[in-house]
Formats: C-alpha cells, structure tokens, sequence
C-alpha cells in the first residue's frame, strides 16, 4: 500500500509514471509504483539500500535498457509523451532528461569539450562562438566558471571530485534538459563539496525538474521540496518533504527516518 | 515503540523524559505543600518549598543542554524530533509552574486573620484540581497518551470557575471589611497564581498532543 499526502497528483506533471515495475530477470526490483513528478520542485527518493530508488530513477530515461536482463512495465509519460513509444528518440530523451552519477565521471579530455560535446552532437552548436556561449553558461549555471575559466583546456579528470561533479553537472545542463536526474551526486564528496552541489541544486530547481537518490536523510531534507519513501520495491510514501520528516504517515517511513529500520 | 539502530538514542531520549518526569513531581509537590503552609500558616514548610525550587530550575538547565545536545548529535526526525522540542518547551513550563508555588509560598507569612477567610477552604480544593492537571499531564507525557491530554484541557475550566468564584468573594470580602484588604490581595495572588498554573499544564498538554499525534488538539478544546 501507498501512502500519497494530498495534492500529491500534478495537472503539469512533468513526468507521470503508472503502476511502473522493474524486473532483473525473475526478480521485481520495483513493484508497481505510480507517481508525479513536478517540474516546480527537487524531489528526493529514499529508502535503505536495494529498495528499488535508484532502478526507479533510471526508468526516467531508460538507463535500464542498458542493462539486457531489465524489463520495465507499465506507464512513463515525459510531458504527457509515451517514452517507451516508437516515435521516441532513446538518445533525444535522455538529453531531455539528464543524469548525474555517483562518482564524477568526466570524459577524458578537456573541460571545454566536456561542456561542448553535448551541444555539438546534439546539433545545439556548431559554431565555435555559439559553443563558447554554451560552455560558459553551463559552467556558470554549475557554479564553476570562476574556478576553471583560466584553465578550460586542461583535462577535466585533473580538477577535484567536487568540480568533477559540478562539471557532469554543466555537462548534463549544456544539452538544455527538462529533467536532471542525480543518483547520489554527493555521497564521494566531502562536506563542502556536498554543499556547494546541495546549493547547486537549490539554484537550479524552477529551471529544470530534478529528481534525486540520496542515503542521506539530512540531505533530502535540505535540498527536496518533496520526497518519496521506497522499501522493498515498493514506494511505500510521498508527501511534502516537510511533512515526511516531521509527521510521516507511514509506520514504516517513521522507522525509517528516526533510524529505527535500515 | 521500536529501539532505534542506535542504542545510545533511546539512552538518551530516556533520560530526557525522565528528566521532565523527574521535574514534574517536584512541581506536584511544589504545588501541594505551598497551599498546605498557606492553609496552616506553617512558614517553615513555605520556606522548603521555595528552597526546593531551585532544584526544579537546575532540572530546566539539565533538560535545554540535553535537547540541545540530541538536536545536535542525533539529529531527531518525525515523532522523535517533536519528542524533544515538547520536552524542550515542557521543561519551560514546569520551571514556571514551580515558580507559582514558590510564590505561593512567599506569601504564607503576609496573611493575617486567616480564620476569617472563607477562600482559605476553597484555594485548597482548587489548588488541588490544578494539581491533579500537572500529574494527569504529566502521565499523559510518559504514556503518549493524547487523548488524556485532551481531558487535561477540558479541566482548566473548572480552574477559571473556582478562580472567578473566589475573585468575587474575595473583592466583597474587601468591601466590607477594608482592613483585610491587605491579606485578602494576598490570597487573590494565590488564587491568580492557581489559575495560571491550570493554563500552564494546558499548555504542556497541547505539546503532550503535538509530540504523540504531530498536530495541535482542535481548537475547540482550547
């Protein structure tokens, strides 16, 4: 059973998922979950380790096709859009919906054509004029232009994992997405680093829709404006962030997050 | 309730409520014995009883530097955070009940003609419904119980009657015998600091209801 606090369903959704389930082979990973996600807030997924969140997210812009023994059913609509639908472009949908990683994992090469590959495969630029545009407003908006504007010919790897990360995160913004998706984008970094992403991500919530994965609690408290509880496959609340943290309905979210389960 | 993962958390929450509980008791206490002196003109006990106090406000100290410490190290969420801010405001409140018998207290030995005071009778009988509040909210405190709460608050009207019922008496009493004047204002402060004390347990069981159920009691109680 799920829990769903009111006002939870989205006219302007920006993704809406039904009855989605996730199988790794013969194993359910996540079980029939149904949720909105909208385009005005940072929503956060929690849950203990292997209750399906992270399998979830990468439904978005199907990161589980990657993977030959996953199978995703049900409903996922990007803007009222099927994206398992023919017509839809695999490649077209996942720079409209972006993603961040764990680890830091810029290309191999510098950090101007980090920002700049994107765009030009996409089509976006071909300029050289139009690309520096693109790569100074994305490096801006990830809040690392005054740290590498000096030094954009050097390699993306050489800069530390907190600019790494805020580097993916210019990255994924340089292809001017509808949704960035962040599977633990901070938990290889040190408390400074994570706050300078938890900002990042305050900035850029209104712009684009996000979603993200976190273990920590106190870090889905800070950066999400609305937050869905997994367990075992299954999306076990989604409300508020305010009210999970403070009043959550759910005898098992309760446990959860006053670290009596998980 | 469930332990958490962390053994040292329930510790702590543990002696946080016994803490209150601890506090609670001294308050009763405090409550009883400053209207058993003012009834006997006993100063001798009125004087432990505002010596004893100081103990009630040490407790306060104890439980602000707790609650800060678990909003600190443990970082509380949902039921177990709102745990800590109603003992937090709780401890507040019962410090300041303590402070009403204390001052109840220091009055014992400013009244005078006491056997012709008929609200002598009365401030007994209405100092133990206030009483009866403190403890009722208090067990209400240690069983999560928001439903005896809710009775606690529903008490406090009895309090406001009998204080009004005396506030009357007591201004006649001064109409007609202008020389009590003195010990009869004495004896409205009595009463005056019973009827705040009823507020204050109303107060402590709204948080009581707040921490077990994560909303205010329906205005209608209040």
């Amino acid at each position: 059973m799920t829990v769903i606090h009111p006002n939870m369903t989205d006219e302007s959704a920006k993704i809406r998922a039904r009855d989605v389930s996730v199988f790794y082979g013969d194993n359910k990973a996540i079980d029939a979950v149904s949720i909105d996600i909208s385009p005005n807030y940072v929503t956060a997924f929690i849950g203990p380790s292997g209750c399906g969140k992270s399998t979830f997210l990468r439904c978005f812009n199907r990161m589980n096709d990657t993977i030959g023994t996953a199978r995703v059913t049900g409903l996922i609509e990007l803007d009222g859009e099927d994206i398992h639908a023919d017509r839809m472009d695999v490649v077209q949908l996942r720079a409209r919906v972006g993603m961040v990683f764990q680890k830091p994992n810029p290309f191999p090469k510098s950090i101007y054509e980090n920002i700049a590959y994107g765009p030009k495969i996409h089509g976006f630029a071909e300029k050289k004029a139009d690309l520096d545009v693109v790569v100074e407003r994305s490096l801006t908006r990830a809040g690392l232009w005054d740290e590498v504007k000096d030094r954009l010919d050097d390699s993306g790897t050489a800069l530390s994992g907190g600019q790494q990360q805020r580097l993916c995160i210019a990255r994924a913004i340089a292809v001017d997405p509808e949704v960035i998706l962040m599977d633990e984008p901070a938990s290889a970094l040190d408390p400074i680093a994570t706050a300078k992403i938890e900002e990042l991500i305050d900035e850029l919530s209104g712009r684009y829709a996000i979603v993200i994965v976190t273990h920590s609690m106190q870090q889905a408290a800070r950066v999400s404006q609305r937050t869905a509880f997994f367990h075992l496959g299954k999306m076990v609340e989604y409300g508020p962030t305010s009210d999970i943290f403070t009043n959550p309905i759910e005898e098992r979210t309760k446990d959860y997050i006053t670290g009596r389960y998980g | 309730m469930a332990e958490h993962t962390v053994k040292a958390f329930d510790e702590d929450i543990t002696r946080l409520r016994g803490l209150i509980a601890e506090m609670g008791g001294l308050a009763e206490v405090a409550i009883a014995e400053s209207l058993d002196a003012l009834v006997r003109g006993d100063v001798a006990l009125a004087e432990s009883v505002v010596a004893r106090d100081k103990r009630i406000d040490a407790l306060e100290t104890e439980v602000d530097k707790l609650a800060v410490r678990i909003i600190a190290l443990r970082a509380p969420m949902a039921d177990d955070l709102r745990e800590v801010i109603a003992a937090l405001k709780i401890g507040g409140v019962i410090e300041r009940i303590g402070d009403y018998s204390k001052n109840i207290a220091k009055r014992v030995g400013m009244i005078e003609g006491r056997g012709r005071f008929e609200p002598l009778t009365l401030l007994p009988t209405m100092g133990e419904l206030a009483g009866d509040m403190v403890h009722d909210v208090l067990t209400a405190y240690a069983a999560r119980d928001p439903d005896l709460a809710r009775e606690v608050i529903a008490t406090d009207a009895k309090v406001d009657a009998f204080y009004n019922s005396i506030f009357r008496n007591l201004v006649s009493h001064m109409v007609e015998n202008p020389s009590t004047i003195s010990s009869a204002a004495q004896l409205l402060f009595v009463a005056r600091n019973i009827e705040r004390i009823g507020d204050h347990a109303t107060n402590v069981a709204e948080m009581v209801h707040f921490a077990a159920t994560g909303v205010y009691p329906p205005e209608g109680d209040r």
